[in-house]
């Protein structure tokens, strides 16, 4: 049975038809999503940008703009490159990340093999301590290196020493972590092909496991250093005074106080300096992995990530 | 050196479980030996025990005559194609040839001549400087072959070597494995679940299930002879039903009732249980009209006819309850039987086997 | 074919490491709480063997915890700062985890470049943003001012005066959104992604509109992400101090962190600091045993399934 609708009634029922399919379209995606995501990028990345836009402003104001001008990066006694505090600072900052580096890095890629093969007692307790530090808040930790330092062990006392070490407490969770995800994603397939060949286990740790490892490595540095170099906390905690200042305690100190463009301009090479380390670990990471295809790409290990 | 492998009594357990349940085997030199069974029959498992990569919980694998309990793997003169390939990703093809023969110290100049013969060998001359990942599944597989055999093992162990490889390459790859294992001479242990891949290429097959060997036969015998149900219905497709012993009279000359109808097995000898099984290939199984009368004949019904293309395959309900499956090859003329059609089904006594043992056989699906 | 000391040897100087700089300063807080102060050199001696403890300043600082007591302000400001900070996070976060990781096609490898920037942009440098941005005269407070945006959030009762700056506890949860939706929005996005399509397309198919698809078979699967999200940035808030000090350093906006850092700054009394951290860290474990507890209950529902 057929109905007849008139022609009227035919076109109001189009266009009122057309409008809920445009708001209730089922393989259309709801217009507020990708309102909010790109707002919030724009809130996330915005303001940094001003912050950074503020420090090549030529005068003293971080909200009137006059100028572009690079007197706060160099060139007289206020700017980064002149004033002996930020100088010093940037310095301390670039010290800290490149010990703690050479410091976590082999320490965290022995105890991510090892707690990845390790099957006696003492492997869960130990696994289980090296996640402590990556959920532990840092004032805590900073607090409790302080008191070990500053009151109890003052044989090294609060100073860049300690602050070096304190850096590679919390970095070397990072690096298990990271190197962990490789190691799962290799599989044990390699070694026991090189030991079926004749390697023996030494040589089968050097020629194939660990260059295999290298590209989880060099992403692990890359990470060390980007979050050692904005660490705050624990170098606030363990901080000797003006010498032992890095960049982060700098903007901390100025930001209550009055910042001025300085600091912007401080913070801004710290910034760039991060961004370089990251895309560098990054590009490094991918000419490493070439030529591997599924298990070995980063997809790969990026879905072995866990914890 | 023969290449010749031993296994006595060799178990595996993984905690509670033993995935290796103590089984007997013996593999003497230049053979083509498959160990064929389900996924999680101890197959793998026993091929990583030759190669070292697992202790045995107890026995002894013997290579040419000497124990290898405190050997560890890379000094075993046995070399393994893995089912992943575990081609070294961060070296060239080269490399990954060469990587056994450095180890061994061979001369530059040695290494060099070996890998190009082993290259031309898997027929992958002129592809030294690629790297694993630029390559497809097929020459993966050629490389790590290449790898295994430059080094002159006595026994190469191969763990499902084809499986990631589409139908067309994996029946040209196993025509040449066989060639190859033939001109190279040496003894080719070959672990598969794939029972067609066994029939082509063996020597000889070990049917494994549970951890234990249910057969060790040429691939004629284990088809056409399997000992147990098992073997029976792994092996290519088989007819099993249920039957009653009637007369014993040795190996060929029983006599079974299958429902109501009385059959003569010219294969096989019954065990000492009442009940037992038959078994017969479809392809053995010939249809008659319906009504014809004679020895080893139940009526029956079509059930369904299905088309293969190079034969057609037929479910035929017998009238003693049973399904039997009814291979006619497509010899180009009309093969006349449609769903419904009453037929009569003649199992020759000469290809109906009664079966020793009811063993455990896998589900049949419907 | 490895030796079979060799994996725990390879973890024994990582192990002595941690053991040695964070598993004996933990106890040192432990035992510096339960200690006592050397009555001329004010400094703190602390306690190592249990028998020895002193609770006495312990017992102090717990009743200054509780209502009433000096640091019950800050408590009960901690607790509300966490909570809504979250509830906004998630408010902000989850919307966006969502599209990039079910709409986003062409577009998605540059939401997650643009999602993973602020982790390598200094926490304090992005405080530092607002800060400029928020002092007179600044971008936002002049847009803020001049669409009376500012006047309105004073009647509302958010803020106390139209200085954004000025010891004001809704800046201070802003910041707190602001510097930590980041790493909850990563770990929902992972989590989200994991969420296999053909659930959402069975669900579909059986006749749920797209928004009952959401609701009974995105939401709860995306259960274990939210609450470890959450975790993840719920328990460094609860230890942060920086933020407030930062963007108001006023006394109306301390959190307990401030409460622990004035007594190793301020006035130096690292007894009564450590002791506030103990309690700080009971609570905060406490947290964490909940959550392992409640990610057990939903896997346990998963295998069910």
């Amino acid at each position: 049975m057929t109905t007849h609708a008139s022609a009227s009634e035919r076109q109001s029922f189009n266009a009122w038809s057309r409008a809920r399919g445009w708001l209730g379209n089922p393989w259309g995606r709801p217009r507020f999503l990708p309102a909010i995501t790109w707002l919030y990028m724009v809130w996330s990345i915005v303001p940094v940008l001003i912050a950074i836009q503020f420090s090549f402003n030529n005068s003293r104001s971080l909200t009137a703009w006059s100028g572009y001008s690079t007197r706060w990066y160099w060139g007289n006694v206020y700017s980064v490159w002149g004033n002996t505090g930020l100088h010093s600072a940037l310095f301390q900052s670039l010290k800290l990340a490149a010990a703690d580096v050479v410091i976590a890095t082999p320490l965290g890629v022995l105890l991510a093999i090892g707690l990845a093969r390790w099957r006696g007692r003492g492997a869960g307790s130990s696994n289980f301590l090296m996640l402590f530090p990556l959920i532990t808040p840092e004032i805590v930790m900073g607090v409790s290196l302080f008191l070990v330092f500053g009151h109890i062990f003052t044989v090294i006392h609060t100073s860049t020493l300690a602050q070096i070490l304190g850096h590679v407490t919390f970095s070397i969770s990072y690096v298990v972590v990271i190197v962990r995800g490789r190691l799962f994603s290799i599989g044990r397939q390699y070694e026991e092909a090189a030991a079926d060949l004749g390697a023996s286990w030494w040589h089968a740790l050097r020629l194939i496991l660990l260059p295999l490892l290298l590209p989880a490595i060099i992403a692990s540095i890359a990470i060390t250093f980007a979050i050692s170099i904005d660490d705050f906390v624990i170098s606030y905690y363990l901080s000797c005074g003006g010498a032992c200042d890095t960049v982060p305690i700098i903007i901390y100190s100025t930001a209550r106080g009055g910042p001025q463009p300085s600091t912007n301009a401080i913070a801004s090479i710290m910034v760039f300096i991060t961004l370089i380390t990251v895309v560098a670990g990054y590009l490094l990471y991918r000419v490493f992995t070439r030529g591997e295809s599924g298990s070995g790409s980063m997809t790969g290990d990026l879905a072995a990530f866990d914890l | 050196m023969a290449g010749e492998v031993q296994l006595i009594d060799l178990v595996k357990r993984f905690g509670d479980v033993a995935a290796v349940d103590g089984i007997n085997l013996e593999m003497p030199g230049a053979e083509f030996f498959s160990m064929l069974g389900p996924s999680g029959c101890g197959k793998t498992t026993t091929l990583r025990m030759i190669a070292g990569f697992e202790r045995p919980t107890e026995g002894q694998i013997l290579l040419d005559g000497s124990d290898m309990q405190f050997t560890p793997p890379h000094k075993r003169n046995v070399n393994t194609v893995f089912q992943s390939y575990a081609l070294f990703p961060h070296m060239n093809v080269n490399d990954n040839v060469a990587f056994g023969l450095r180890r061994q110290k061979v001369s530059k100049h040695d290494i060099k001549s070996r890998v190009a013969e082993a290259l031309e060998l898997v027929q992958l001359t002129g592809l030294e400087r690629r790297k694993p990942g630029q390559m497809s599944g097929g020459q993966q597989q050629r490389v790590a072959l290449a790898r295994a055999l430059v080094l002159k093992p006595a026994v190469l162990l191969l763990d499902e070597p084809l499986g990631a490889l589409d139908a067309k390459l994996r029946k040209q790859l196993q025509v040449e494995l066989k060639a190859l294992q033939q001109q190279v001479g040496i003894t080719f242990v070959y672990v598969t679940h794939d029972q067609e891949e066994a029939l082509t290429m063996s020597d000889r097959i070990a049917v494994m299930s549970n951890g234990k060997v249910e057969q060790v036969a040429e691939p004629q015998e284990v088809y056409e002879e399997p000992k147990t149900t098992f073997v029976a219905d792994f092996l290519g497709v088989s007819n099993l039903m249920d039957a009653t012993v009637l007369t014993r009279g040795g190996e060929g000359h029983t006599r079974v009732k299958v429902g109501e109808f009385e059959l003569d097995a010219g294969r096989g000898e019954a065990g000492v249980e009442s009940e037992t099984k038959i078994v017969i290939r479809p392809e053995r199984v010939r249809l008659e009209d319906h009504g014809t009368t004679g020895p080893n004949r139940i009526p029956g019904m079509v059930e369904r006819p299905v088309y293969l293309g190079n034969a057609m395959q037929l479910l035929v309900r017998l009238a003693s309850g049973d399904i039997v499956q009814v291979l006619i090859q497509n010899a180009g003329e009309e093969i006349p039987y449609k769903q419904g059609d009453p037929v009569t089904v003649y199992m020759p006594a000469e290809a109906l086997r009664v079966l020793a043992d009811t063993g455990t056989a896998p589900i049949e699906a419907a | 074919m490895y030796p079979k000391w060799l994996w725990s040897s390879f973890s024994l100087p990582g192990v002595v490491w941690l053991v040695l700089l964070f598993l004996v300063p933990m106890y040192a807080v432990i035992g510096v709480a339960f200690g006592s102060v050397d009555p001329i050199l004010q400094t703190p001696l602390p306690a190592w063997n249990p028998l020895d403890w002193n609770i006495g300043w312990m017992d102090q600082v717990l009743h200054e915890l509780a209502p009433g007591g000096i640091y019950w302000a800050a408590v009960v400001r901690t607790l509300w700062y966490v909570a809504i900070s979250l509830a906004l996070c998630l408010l902000i976060g989850y919307p966006v985890a969502y599209y990039i990781s079910r709409h986003a096609h062409r577009t998605k490898a540059t939401l997650l470049i643009l999602l993973i920037l602020p982790f390598w942009i200094s926490y304090l440098m992005r405080m530092l943003a607002w800060v400029n941005l928020l002092s007179p005269g600044g971008y936002a407070d002049t847009i803020l001012r001049d669409t009376g945006v500012s006047r309105l959030a004073v009647d509302l009762g958010l803020i106390t005066q139209t200085n954004w700056l000025s010891g004001q506890s809704a800046t201070v949860i802003l910041a707190l959104v602001y510097g930590y939706i980041p790493y909850l929005i990563l770990p929902l996005y992972a989590a989200l992604d994991r969420i296999d399509k053909s659930h959402l397309e069975a669900a579909r198919d059986l006749g749920a509109s797209p928004f009952q698809a959401f609701l009974r078979v995105t939401l709860p699967l995306s259960k274990t992400g939210i609450l470890g999200g959450s975790v993840l940035i719920a328990l460094p808030m609860f230890g942060d101090y920086y933020t407030p000090d930062v963007i108001s350093s006023a006394p109306s906006t301390t959190m307990i962190g401030n409460q622990i850092d004035y007594y190793f700054h301020g006035g130096p009394q690292p007894t009564v600091g450590a002791a506030i951290t103990v309690v700080l860290s009971i609570f905060l474990t406490i947290m964490m045993g909940y959550y392992i507890w409640a990610v057990r209950q939903a896997s346990k529902q998963l295998e069910t399934l």
